[in-house]
């Protein structure tokens, strides 16, 4: 294999990522596979970095929230394609149980930084919406996660936020996990107040922290 | 302590007339924290019109604020057009599933009937014991959640947001249907002889660009607001989050005032179009109003205050969105206590002087 074509391939793949294209995003997967092409690489530097530069895409103003979600499409495509041909599971950078705590049901802002915490590298261990405090404490425990991330977009769901924090501390294993929160009424303050180890605006930020923690 | 000297009322009318009030108008938006006013749990509101009302009634009554609004949630109408919405013993209600889950269900979707469906009734019953007990002191709005946060609430936002983008046909057609949603229930609010008061959270540029705000959600707003107009009512348009960039389009859709998150500047916001159209906000519900204390509220009164009491087209105080369910009583007062200190007219000497008594 020619370095050349084969970083022609991860452009492609970080191209179709960008520009929302499923379908292509699924061919040049198979095509990369075709040619023995190594799945992980692929996707490091194709889909990953097709969603990195959509981050800076939105960071910039340029796309918002449905270009994000048609550019996660594209890049599940393509993964979905990569995934049975890897050799390993990567480079395992660590395991994020992830979810939306009780009282709320606004999700699109978990499921964006869950993706692009996915694409980073991490494991994500997705609880979905409405969570309760005692099922992120259970979860992160059974599944030995390194990182809780809570969202909400509810000022009213806030304190169960706090309320896991509280019972990692009453279980003497706060020290085992990072906590980070956000959402929109979450803030830096509160983050503090609570005693969260972080606190992300939006979900290329929270790829900064999850790095800067584990 | 301070009292006001004229009814919300007179004063509000008094200062659309550019004569002399006694304070700015003042509206927090307390929305299901008059709960906590009467001692009730905010699932007794469902079906109960009675008791939203008694809530609204006393909750004015207490805080003496210069709008009364008949809202709990977002949801009503898209409930009454069949989304479930999950209502927790004592927390605002939520969303659980959007009306139609597969895009090829859009034609069993119907604009409800305002005397039958859903919730709607018992609203407008509430909207009309308001405004029998206290309408002749204080104007008295329903709340129209607008057609594209409508339409998101029809097939779910993650939905609605990608048909934008591979089916704008399918997108403006359900948009159309949250229309007519609206414009039946616009109708219903201002016949009980309401006003109105529009929010359309999920059409901020905090989640859909300017350009996918100009293309699916002004031209219905544009709608709605012209029939509200043609009632002779006027009617405040509130967006969350960031909208600097579509500023210009909320005043293009004839709606009277803008009411702003506390994201936004102010300053700022009066500059690009305080001139055109009159600006509400911005206190910050939450980490202000919620999690301050009375020294923080004053304080983010003044600051707003300051900003904006020279906006050309006029300015309200408010917060930047509803108020969270438990925000201290202290603080709503002291949102108030602090208009009342600063009078009228308002002048920067007398902002400082309020400042220093901190």
């Amino acid at each position: 294999m020619v370095g050349g074509q084969k970083e022609e391939y991860f452009q492609q793949l970080s191209d179709a990522v960008v520009d929302m294209d499923e379908e292509k995003a699924a061919a040049l997967a198979a095509a990369v596979i075709e040619r023995g092409i190594d799945a992980f690489e692929a996707i490091d530097k194709g889909l990953s970095d097709g969603m990195a530069r959509v981050g800076v895409l939105y960071e910039e103003e340029e796309y918002f929230i449905p270009e994000l979600l048609l550019c996660a499409e594209a890049m599940y495509a393509g993964l979905e394609v990569l995934k049975p041909h890897l050799k390993t599971n990567g480079e395992n950078k660590g395991k994020i149980v992830i979810g939306v705590i009780e009282g709320d049901t606004h999700d699109i802002g978990k499921n964006i930084v869950k993706m692009m915490l996915e694409t980073t590298g991490y494991q994500l261990i997705d609880l979905g919406r409405d969570v309760p405090p005692q099922k992120f404490v259970a979860a992160a425990k059974a599944e030995q996660a390194q990182m809780i991330a809570m969202a909400t977009l509810m000022s009213t769901t806030m304190e169960g936020m706090a309320q896991v924090i509280r019972l990692l501390e009453a279980e003497s294993i706060r020290d085992l996990f990072k906590v980070i929160v956000g959402g929109g009424p979450v803030s830096a303050a509160f983050a503090r107040r609570i005693g969260a180890d972080g606190y992300a605006a939006n979900a290329t930020e929270a790829v900064r922290v999850a790095k800067e923690l584990l | 302590m301070l009292t006001d000297q004229m009814t919300p009322l007179e004063r509000m009318a008094a200062y659309n007339k550019g004569g002399t009030v006694d304070r700015l108008l003042c509206i927090p938006s307390v929305g299901n924290g008059a709960a906590r006013v009467i001692g009730a749990k905010i699932s007794q509101f469902k079906n109960n019109g009675a008791l939203i009302a008694k809530a609204q009634i006393e909750a004015y009554r207490l805080f003496k604020y210069d709008v009364v609004r008949i809202f709990t949630d977002l949801y009503v109408q898209a409930e009454a057009m069949g989304a479930k919405v999950i209502y927790p013993m004592d927390e605002t209600a939520h969303l659980e599933s959007p009306a139609i889950d597969n895009i090829a269900d859009i034609d069993q979707l119907q604009p409800p009937d305002p005397y039958k469906d859903g919730q709607l009734p018992e609203f407008l019953k509430a909207m009309e014991i308001t405004l029998a007990e206290v309408g002749k002191e204080v104007g008295v709005v329903g709340s129209i959640t607008c057609p594209f946060t409508t339409a998101s609430f029809l097939i779910g936002a993650e939905q609605l947001t990608k048909l934008m983008l591979r089916d704008p046909q399918t997108a403006h057609k359900l948009c159309r249907i949250a229309l007519e949603a609206n414009l039946t229930w616009a109708e219903a609010i201002l016949d009980t002889g309401c006003g109105v008061t529009l929010s359309d959270p999920v059409a901020s540029s905090t989640i859909i660009s300017p350009r996918q705000f100009k293309e699916f959600a002004f031209p219905y707003l544009q709608k709605l607001i012209g029939y509200i107009n043609s009632r002779g009512k006027s009617a405040t348009l509130h967006i969350c989050g960031k909208t600097n960039k579509i500023w210009q389009d909320m005043a293009d859709t004839g709606a009277a005032c803008l009411s702003l998150d506390n994201v936004i500047d102010m300053a700022a916001a009066k500059e690009a179009v305080g001139g055109r159209i009159r600006l509400t906000g911005n206190v910050d519900p939450s980490a202000v109003m919620l999690q301050g204390s009375v020294a923080d509220v004053k304080q983010a009164v003044l600051d707003c205050v300051g900003k904006t009491f020279d906006s050309p087209k006029g300015y309200i105080v408010s917060s930047g969105c509803s108020l969270p369910t438990e925000v201290p009583f202290a603080n709503i007062h002291a949102m108030l206590d602090t208009v009342r200190a600063i009078g009228y007219p308002v002048t920067n000497g007398k902002l400082a002087e309020v400042g220093a008594g901190l």
